[in-house]
């Protein structure tokens, strides 16, 4: 035991010795390990965050789209395909889209030339919309059940419309649809599953019919909430339900899915960024075997005299040894904690949770030390192999 | 210490350099010997022989009983660390270490309490009137105060051999006179003091002088 920590000391202070070399040892080990924990790490945390999502999404999310099979323009489902959607018995909430289209929003009549540039999304909806895809109003309130049967004109904005319409919370304020003025009774929160939605501007179907088409409103798009479990089912069972034998063809997505799939993506990436780390911590590795190898042949008067003092050969090759373990170890906590500095910096920026696998930081270490062992290994035999009487050149 | 019919060949086939030749020799404790020859003349290899840093290719040598030439290289090792103190001409000590952390390095790795090798090391450097100085390093010491701690790491340990390689061979006259005179103190009857130098003058104050020539012994005279 005591030969241990004259071992420890005496490793330390021939690293305290030369500060700067040893820093350099210490810089392999490090960026290795805080590549490898950053990736790591960061992918958890991102993962964390699909979670979430996924988790406030619900699983039980299906789209179901019209997609003509003649590649003819703008595929409708039918009028009735909510009705005809809500006969399949798992379902338990529908909400369904049309997206109209040509239309020029302005927040006032005199800003048509500003805006007209940027194509703003209207869409006609039904009351069920916000419940079916669990999001929230930033402010005011959704399209209700009176707005469908009146002649008011009613009309919800996504949140990113809001803010570059300079809409404050609260305010009553109107905007022109093709110059017909509509209430904004409200402002939509951002939707994960529909970017667009952030942008678009929301009237009922009733004013839609009335305003924009001159037909029976035919929509593009339903939102499916099905009992929990049975997404694979109800998708296959919506397909027939809402298409009853027409000519258009229903795809069916289920959004957790979707979700997992682009998780898939990222993981690709940790792979890449791991083997760097990997690749850093190898090229560490060998540059502790250079320098020590180097070292080995500057201190050789030093070894000469140690063996003559009676330490062993082994104990001139453990001696080596530990000093590449304690840069290992160094290397590897200082790795550690740089890796752990960037997953907090990535997720604060990227507003993820902070998650960190318990066994990273152990591993990470326990790599560094291995390299470190494996590095530190043909400079001790090297150091251990020379012989007192050569290096001490004697008169 | 007992070297019997040594013999040391470098190399092999009709390269073989022979540079000792059939040495037998005798050093007991109390002894005060110097050993001097002209470059070449094997005292080196004598010097290597008597350190047990080196194994004869003929002959046996013993130290204190124990046939060295019988051992392996660790128990070499060992023999030399408990028996056998060095001090050498470039006085090799370790640059990064201060005075008393070189004569602690003798003391490493034999199960000593940090505190009671200290305790030693620092005995040890008060003896060669260094103990004000064992926080310098070897840089901030002069040749004799370095010569000195190699003295002081060099009999911490108690060994009952101190082999001195031209111990005043990098040192101007005072500090040379300084340091002989610690040397010629300290043999006494348990242990031998055995200087390796080209310098007639030293050779002479010792006690016992063998000169050597051509690997082998010419002389081996008792002046005191």
């Amino acid at each position: 035991m005591s030969t241990f920590k004259d071992l420890v000391r005496v490793a330390f202070n021939g690293l305290f010795a030369r500060k700067v070399r040893t820093l350099l040892l210490l810089l392999g080990p490090m960026i290795g390990v805080a590549a490898i924990i950053a990736s790591v790490g960061l992918t958890d945390s991102a993962k964390g965050d699909l979670k979430q999502k996924v988790a406030k999404l619900g699983t039980n999310l299906i789209e179901a789209a019209a997609s003509s099979s003649f590649g003819g323009q703008n595929p409708t489902l039918p009028s009735d395909a909510v009705d005809r959607a809500l006969t399949v018995t798992t379902v338990e909430k529908v909400s369904a889209v049309v997206e109209l289209s040509n239309i020029v929003v302005t927040p006032y009549e005199e800003a048509q030339e500003k805006f007209e540039t940027v194509p703003i999304p209207v869409l006609g909806t039904d009351s069920n919309l916000p419940e079916v895809l669990q999001v929230d109003l930033v402010s005011g309130r959704w399209i209700n059940q009176f707005d469908e049967e009146s002649d008011v004109r009613a009309a919800v904005i996504g949140v990113g419309l809001a803010r570059e319409f300079d809409v404050l919370p609260g305010e009553n304020r109107t905007i022109e649809l093709n110059g017909i003025s509509y209430g904004v009774v409200g402002i939509l929160n951002s939707v994960e599953l529909e970017p667009g939605f952030d942008n678009a501007v929301f009237i009922s179907f009733a004013r839609a019919e009335l305003d924009f088409l001159n037909d029976d409103v035919e929509p593009n798009k339903m939102y499916v909430r099905c009992t929990e479990g049975t997404e694979k089912e109800t998708s296959e069972a919506l397909k027939t339900a809402v298409n009853l034998g027409g000519p258009q063809e229903i795809t069916t997505d289920i959004k957790s899915e979707a979700l997992e799939l682009a998780a898939q993506s990222d993981r690709q990436l940790q792979l890449i960024v791991i083997s760097m780390g990997l690749l850093a911590i190898i090229v560490g590795g060998l540059g502790i075997a250079n320098v020590m190898s180097i070292s080995v042949i500057q201190r050789s008067a030093e070894i000469g005299i140690r063996r003559a003092l009676g330490h062993t050969r082994n104990i001139i090759a453990v001696q080596f040894l530990f000093e590449a373990i304690v840069v290992g170890v160094v290397g590897g906590i200082l790795g550690v904690l740089l890796g752990m500095l960037a997953i907090f910096i990535g997720a604060s920026i990227a507003g993820w949770v902070f998650v960190m696998a318990s066994w990273l930081a152990p591993a990470g270490i326990v790599l560094a030390i291995t390299i470190s062992i494996l590095a530190g290994l043909y400079p001790a035999r090297r150091a251990a192999a020379l012989e007192p009487l050569e290096t001490l050149r004697l008169g | 210490m007992e070297l019997s019919h040594v013999s040391r060949v470098y190399g092999t086939g009709e390269a073989a350099v022979w540079a000792l030749r059939d040495v037998s020799l005798v050093i007991r404790a109390g002894d005060f010997v110097s050993i001097v020859g002209p470059s070449g003349s094997g005292k080196s290899t004598m010097l290597g022989l008597l350190g047990c840093l080196d194994v004869p290719t003929e002959g046996t040598i013993t130290v204190g009983g124990e046939e060295v030439t019988r051992l392996a290289d660790a128990a070499r090792t060992r023999v030399r660390g408990k028996s056998i103190g060095f001090v050498f001409q470039q006085f090799h000590l370790i640059p990064h270490l201060d005075a008393l952390g070189n004569v602690e390095t003798a003391l490493l790795y034999r199960s000593l309490k940090p505190a009671e090798r200290r305790e030693r090391a620092m005995t040890s450097l008060e003896r060669v009137g260094l103990g004000p100085r064992a926080d310098h390093r070897p840089v901030q010491l002069s040749g004799g105060e370095q010569q000195r701690v190699a003295l002081a790491r060099a009999l911490v340990t108690e060994p009952k051999i101190l082999l001195a390689d031209e111990p005043t061979g990098a040192l101007d006259t005072k500090n040379a006179a300084n340091v002989m005179e610690i040397l010629s103190g300290l043999q006494s009857t348990e242990r031998a003091v055995v200087i390796v130098t080209h310098d007639a003058s030293i050779a002479n104050s010792a006690a016992r002088k063998i000169s050597m020539l051509d690997g082998g012994i010419v002389s081996d005279e008792v002046l005191r």
